[in-house]
């Protein structure tokens, strides 16, 4: 069953991250694929996320295709404006990519090309109506369209550093989808009873919030992550656990097969993230019974 | 200097709809030599307004006034005397005294009268065109004293683009190609060579793009 009817019918979806790589060797990308061939329902793919020039989303999604792997695309508008997103949308329709995610996007002064321009033309809320537009069958400009797409739009909520922001995050999502959003990634879960509370509130926005499920790889992430967002809720405990491990890897992976059983409880889905360990995905999913 | 044009009265008279009393504050720099929103233009404005509104049965307070700077706060501190006897604040300067005294009155609702257009400069009496756009990082000095990135409708940074003809922009009749603006300066001031280097891919960090650009000078900050 497709991502799409797998959404709609209110099942239970697994979705993973894989980077498109810098460079043309997409052997690491494909063999990752391969490997999770089976075990999740679509292959999220970033498009140059954290401002780091890769290969674009389009094509990580014709190979995931090529290689029988439902694709997600992201989109942003940092670095297209609204001709291109429409039109790289269109393009990834026609290769058969139908799902889109349109996320928030790093700005440029973490990035790997800190000189270039950032376009902005349009924000999230706009790109999702500009997408939701396209599936009616008109662009942003009016015109209509000769052959109607129809995309999966998601959203995304980010990381919060307090209740105040989390609510203009909601409030943001409330707005996405009502003009067409139909789920929303939403950010890492480290403590399943912060999690509990936060799906209660984002219950009226009655479209699939799919959290992510982040994979610790190292204590030195941990820490980074409990020091510079709090909120995040990386516990003492936690930390201690991992530091404590005789094998960290393998606590790391242990760790995210965990929260992600805990979270099938709670949610209709689940990312996985691991950012450059995309090998170790299929040990999440083992360690979690799945 | 940055110019302005007013704002369309019915846009105006939508902000003020809700008032009684309302401070119309016009502003002696910028705004004043691009006849938008100086001492005339306050005037002429609160005119506008009564006018409208006596046609449409209302009526509404208007105490004109206009700053040397909006933009410094050492003149918008002129106010306090009389911003209390007003509802709501309606500034005639660009966005950045506009902004300036929605900080200092923070329980006052301050709405634009003008439309901030760009820093130029004037062509001839009642002319004014986009000269800079602040990209932080002025190449004047490589091009003739002419500006590719105000000046060329694409930004580019090494000669015209094919939509250059005679000397003019694709884009309208009236648009000089910037780069032929260039050409023919560095060639009167024999310079040439100038034209021939390469740019390389412009830096376009030091023209914002991170959030609010800002200058501390340590020496004068206090």
């Amino acid at each position: 069953m497709s991502f799409q009817k797998r959404l709609f019918a209110q099942e239970f979806v697994v979705l993973a991250e894989m980077h498109t790589p810098k460079g043309v060797n997409i052997t690491r990308l494909v063999n990752d694929a391969r490997r999770i061939k089976g075990r999740v329902d679509a292959v999220v793919i970033p498009d140059m996320d954290n401002g780091i020039m890769r290969m674009s989303a389009l094509a990580g999604g014709a190979l995931m295709l090529q290689h029988g792997v439902e694709p997600i695309i992201h989109l942003y508008a940092r670095d297209r404006n609204r001709m291109a997103l429409q039109g790289d949308a269109l393009a990834a329709h026609v290769m058969g990519i139908s799902n889109l995610l349109v996320t928030h996007s790093e700005g440029m002064d973490q990035s790997d090309h800190r000189e270039a321009k950032e376009v902005f033309d349009i924000d999230e809320l706009e790109l999702v109506q500009a997408l939701n537009g396209l599936n009616q069958g008109k662009d942003m400009g009016g015109f209509e369209l000769d052959g109607t797409p129809d995309f999966t739009v998601g959203c995304t909520i980010g990381s919060f550093g307090d209740e105040a922001a989390l609510d203009q995050e909601l409030i943001a999502a409330q707005a996405k989808v009502e003009a067409g959003a139909r789920f929303i990634i939403s950010p890492p879960v480290f403590d399943l009873e912060k999690f509990q509370s936060f799906m209660a509130k984002v219950k009226p926005l009655s479209v699939p919030v799919i959290p992510t499920v982040f994979l610790i790889k190292s204590l030195a992430i941990a820490q980074y992550i409990a020091a510079s967002e709090p909120e995040a809720g990386i516990s003492n405990e936690l930390i201690r656990r991992i530091r404590k491990s005789s094998d960290r890897e393998l606590e790391g992976i242990k760790i995210a097969g965990e929260t992600l059983a805990g979270v099938r409880e709670m949610a209709q889905g689940v990312m996985l993230q691991t950012l450059g360990w995309e090998h170790k995905l299929v040990d999440i999913l083992d360690a979690a019974g799945m | 200097m940055i110019t302005a044009e007013r704002k369309p009265l019915e846009e105006i008279l939508a902000y003020i709809k809700p008032f009684k009393r309302i401070l119309l504050l016009g502003c002696n720099e910028c705004v004043t030599v691009c006849a938008a929103g100086g001492r005339k233009e306050v005037g002429v404005l609160a005119s506008g307004i009564q006018m409208s509104m006596l046609k449409n049965g209302t009526s509404i307070e208007i105490r004109e006034h206009t700053l040397e700077r909006q933009c410094d706060p050492e003149y918008v501190e002129e106010l306090l005397p009389m911003i209390d006897s007003a509802d709501a604040v309606l500034s005639m300067a660009c966005g950045c005294g506009v902004q300036q005294l929605a900080t200092r009155f923070k329980d006052k609702p301050v709405f634009p009268a003008v439309n901030t257009k760009f820093m130029g400069g004037s062509d001839r009496h009642g002319v004014w065109t986009e000269r800079c756009q602040g990209c932080g990082d002025c190449l004047l000095g490589l091009t003739g004293g002419i500006c590719p990135i105000a000046k060329c409708a694409k930004q580019l940074m090494n000669g015209p683009c094919g939509g250059s003809a005679r000397g003019v922009c694709e884009i309208g009749e009236d648009v000089d190609c910037a780069w032929h603006l260039i050409w023919e300066r560095l060639k009167a001031l024999d310079l040439t060579e100038q034209y021939l280097e390469i740019m390389p891919a412009k830096d376009w960090r030091p023209g914002g793009g991170s959030g609010p650009r800002k200058i501390i000078r340590e020496d004068l900050a206090e």
